[in-house]
């Protein structure tokens, strides 16, 4: 006899609602960080260094983030390197949220009139004070919703996880409903956790644009 | 009241691609001395004062700024930069800082000047451009003339050697041009070396002690404002005078 959806299954979805949080976080964080160093490079006018950045993004947003994972998560595997399935999926999402931010933010720090970066020159302003002080307030107030957009596609994006073994919302979800042969039940209570994180975001998201609309009237 | 030498171009050229900006361009600039450029759009007067500080690169000749030579070097670009301000057509302040950090920022990033310091001087260089009460505002909240006297108050911070002035008044509303050159007149009757692109030919004749036309890249003509307007030498130049001081 099968068991009925109840709080013990409940709280099996939520722990892995806490996985696709913690998922997201690290993906996120990491793939800001690495996301800026090549909206950097991709911006630094050097042409050698601008190809290699450009390569980098057509190659992670050119391909399916599943090969990705199955690359980092098998494939490093072959080369000896065993990773824990939650290491390898970070490491996945990380590469590729960096791909997708860095291209977000290139555009934001192209989109900062030129006149900015020439009043610093002329000011005797180094790069490094130029892009701090700058450009990259100004860019990063640009990118917002798009940066923000692209964080809530990784929230749901991160269901990708499963296929290596991750055991993150989806999965939870499908394990429980295999179980209790209630999808539509348990289908939709991971639906709701999943709009309970994004929908704030979306929201937060339109509104940062309507306000950055109504700044650039002026 | 005109001393050593502070800017010494020679055989100046420069080419967007195939297209030829400068011609040849030799200037000596004096300390002390007040020049204004004027001529035709794309006579390349823009580009000459942008060879200056190195926003634009020059493919031959030489730029030497207060005896420092400018080449590729990052070192000789900022210390020819430390000693050469701008202000430009469209102010460019810094529209995420306010009036004060505008002022601030480059003394203490590029000077390495203390805080209270570069705020000190901030508040004094406000003061003389008549904008002290603005301080904690946003550019966005002043007018175009308050904005680019900010502009001029914020390159004076780096108590530059010599200022460049890039159509400082084009982009203003008529009743703003004033404010903007009035504040330009007191900082050259303070003694400051200036050249100044622009189309303000009273500005020229009230302060000028060199008038310079270029067209097509190249110097054409230059002498004091009084000769330069009465008795111009090439039928370039009269052409150009008889165009903008008919409707002024």
């Amino acid at each position: 006899m099968a068991p009925h959806f109840g709080l013990p299954e409940f709280g099996f979805l939520l722990r892995g609602m806490q996985w696709t949080v913690l998922l997201t976080l690290v993906a996120f964080v990491g793939g800001c960080t690495a996301g800026l160093a090549i909206a950097l490079l991709r911006t630094c006018g050097h042409k050698g260094v601008e190809w290699f950045s450009r390569i980098y993004i057509g190659i992670f947003q050119g391909t399916p983030l599943l090969l990705q994972l199955f690359v980092v998560y098998y494939g490093l595997a072959l080369t000896g390197l065993k990773l824990d399935a939650f290491v390898a999926v970070a490491i996945g999402f990380t590469v590729n949220a960096s791909a997708f931010l860095g291209e977000i933010w290139r555009g934001a720090i192209q989109a900062v009139p030129l006149g900015q970066t020439e009043a610093a020159m002329a000011l005797g302003l180094h790069y490094t004070s130029r892009m701090r002080d700058i450009v990259l307030p100004q860019a990063i107030r640009i990118s917002l919703p798009a940066t923000i957009g692209y964080l809530v596609q990784l929230i749901k994006g991160t269901s990708l996880a499963a296929i290596v073994g991750f055991i993150e919302l989806a999965r939870a979800g499908q394990i429980v409903s295999n179980q209790t042969f209630q999808p539509l039940l348990v289908f939709g209570v991971v639906g709701a956790m999943y709009f309970i994180l994004c929908w704030p975001l979306s929201w937060w998201g339109s509104r940062m644009e309507a306000r950055l609309a109504l700044a650039s009237q002026r | 009241m005109q001393g050593d030498i502070l800017i010494e171009m020679k055989g100046v050229q420069k080419w967007y691609g195939g297209y030829q900006a400068l011609r040849d361009v030799d200037l000596t600039v004096r300390k002390g001395e007040k020049i204004v450029l004027c001529g035709p759009s794309g006579s390349g007067k823009s580009t000459l004062i942008r060879c200056i500080n190195r926003l634009e690169a020059i493919q031959q000749g030489s730029i030497v700024v207060n005896g420092h030579r400018l080449d590729d070097s990052i070192k000789a670009i900022d210390v020819v930069r430390q000693d050469v301000g701008m202000v430009f057509q469209s102010f460019n302040l810094f529209p995420h800082m306010t009036v004060l950090q505008n002022c601030m920022l480059a003394p203490v990033r590029a000077r390495r000047i203390s805080k209270p310091e570069a705020e000190a001087t901030a508040r004094r260089y406000l003061e003389r451009v008549r904008i002290g009460d603005q301080a904690d505002k946003y550019p966005a909240q002043l007018s175009g003339g308050q904005q680019q006297r900010v502009a001029i108050a914020r390159a004076l911070c780096m108590q530059p050697k010599v200022m460049l002035f890039d159509e400082p008044t084009s982009a203003l509303d008529p009743e703003m041009v004033k404010e903007v050159l009035d504040t330009m007149i007191g900082l050259a009757n303070d003694g400051m070396t200036m050249i100044c692109v622009t189309h303000e030919m009273g500005f020229a004749r009230q302060v000028a002690d060199r008038v310079i036309f270029m067209a097509e890249g190249q110097i054409i003509e230059q002498g004091a404002p009084d000769a330069f307007f009465r008795n111009p030498q090439h039928a370039r130049t009269r052409q150009f005078l008889g165009e903008i001081l008919a409707h002024h």
